[in-house]
């Protein structure tokens, strides 16, 4: 499939049609290459420390599965959704693109909303602040990082859907819009780690 | 290269037929979540071993992100080298970190 469409490769593939757009793209490609990196060390630092509890809550006492459940869900959809708004890009309909955007960042806005609930209700319930402990510090340190990039990637969707309107699909703007979806698959690729290594692993103990 | 934009309306919906379409997002999506309850359900069971229990986590979420960079990032067309390359070297990256928390907090 990916050869037979390779002639209409600079038709089909807006974001594509400039050095200036391979540039951009390959440069963010490197960028989550640091990105990694950056996870790597968090999740590291996490997976060596969980077990020193300080005499506070351990993850299987406080976890709640549903609610991961849940924002797993949200995330995972509103990656679908941002592959749906790349696809409309490539049919050249700019009001399907902003409709997908925009369906990504609801359902951002649905998953950082119910983090911020669990947060705040782990610290009133259990008192688990980032100060109670190793497994504290490193799980608010590793979960917060990364609704730090939901939040950034809610602000970045949002405002490339208005410049989307201003500007329409050019080879400039076309991408702008792929790295931001790339961003965003790149976000839940990350939880995908986080629900499996912080939330599972911890409930099991 | 730069002819984009002059190329007739009618090539342009000709050329789009061509195109992967949303099929194979959508068997990624519906890995995802296959994998994903898998999980989840791995972890409900009672009775089996930890050590068990983890590995087959891993095994699954290591799946699910290769189908998801594979696809839904497109790693699998050409041109990604590069990409697929700075992938390699950050999971390296990781292995290496983890590794080396591991065996320097649990092990000494």
């Amino acid at each position: 499939m990916s050869h037979a469409h390779a002639e209409g490769h600079t038709i089909d593939h807006l974001e594509r049609a400039t050095l200036e757009g391979k540039n951009k793209i390959l440069g963010f490609w490197i960028f989550l290459g640091a990105e990694m990196v950056i996870f790597g060390t968090l999740f590291a630092a996490h997976i060596g420390l969980r077990g020193e509890l300080n005499g506070g809550v351990s993850g299987s006492e406080i976890f709640s599965l549903p609610i991961v459940a849940i924002m797993t869900a949200l995330l995972l959809t509103s990656s679908m959704t941002s592959v749906l708004a790349i696809q409309a890009m490539h049919r050249h309909e700019l009001k399907g693109v902003a409709l997908w955007l925009g369906i990504t960042v609801l359902l951002a806005l649905g998953f950082l909303g119910l983090e911020i609930y669990e947060f705040v209700h782990y610290v009133h319930e259990y008192h688990f602040n980032i100060q109670q402990s190793p497994f504290s510090t490193t799980f608010y340190v590793l979960v917060g990082c990364h609704g730090t990039h939901v939040a950034i990637g809610i602000v970045w969707i949002s405002l490339l859907i208005g410049q989307l309107f201003k500007k329409g699909l050019t080879v400039v703007t076309a991408p702008k819009v792929y790295v931001a979806s790339l961003y965003w698959h790149f976000i839940d690729v990350v939880w995908v780690f986080i629900f499996t290594v912080v939330y599972l692993m911890g409930k099991v103990g | 290269m730069a002819h984009v934009g002059q190329a007739p309306a009618g090539d342009q919906v000709k050329r789009s037929k061509g195109h992967e379409g949303p099929r194979n997002h959508l068997i990624t999506f519906a890995i995802s979540i296959i994998l994903t309850i898998l999980a989840f359900a791995a972890v409900s069971i009672p009775g089996i071993s930890k050590g068990f229990v983890y590995t087959l986590l891993v095994l699954m979420a290591i799946m699910q992100v290769v189908v998801q960079l594979a696809f839904w990032m497109h790693l699998k067309d050409r041109g990604h080298f590069w990409p697929t390359l700075a992938m390699i070297f950050g999971a390296l990256c990781i292995v290496y970190v983890v590794a080396s928390a591991v065996f320097w907090i649990w092990f000494v």
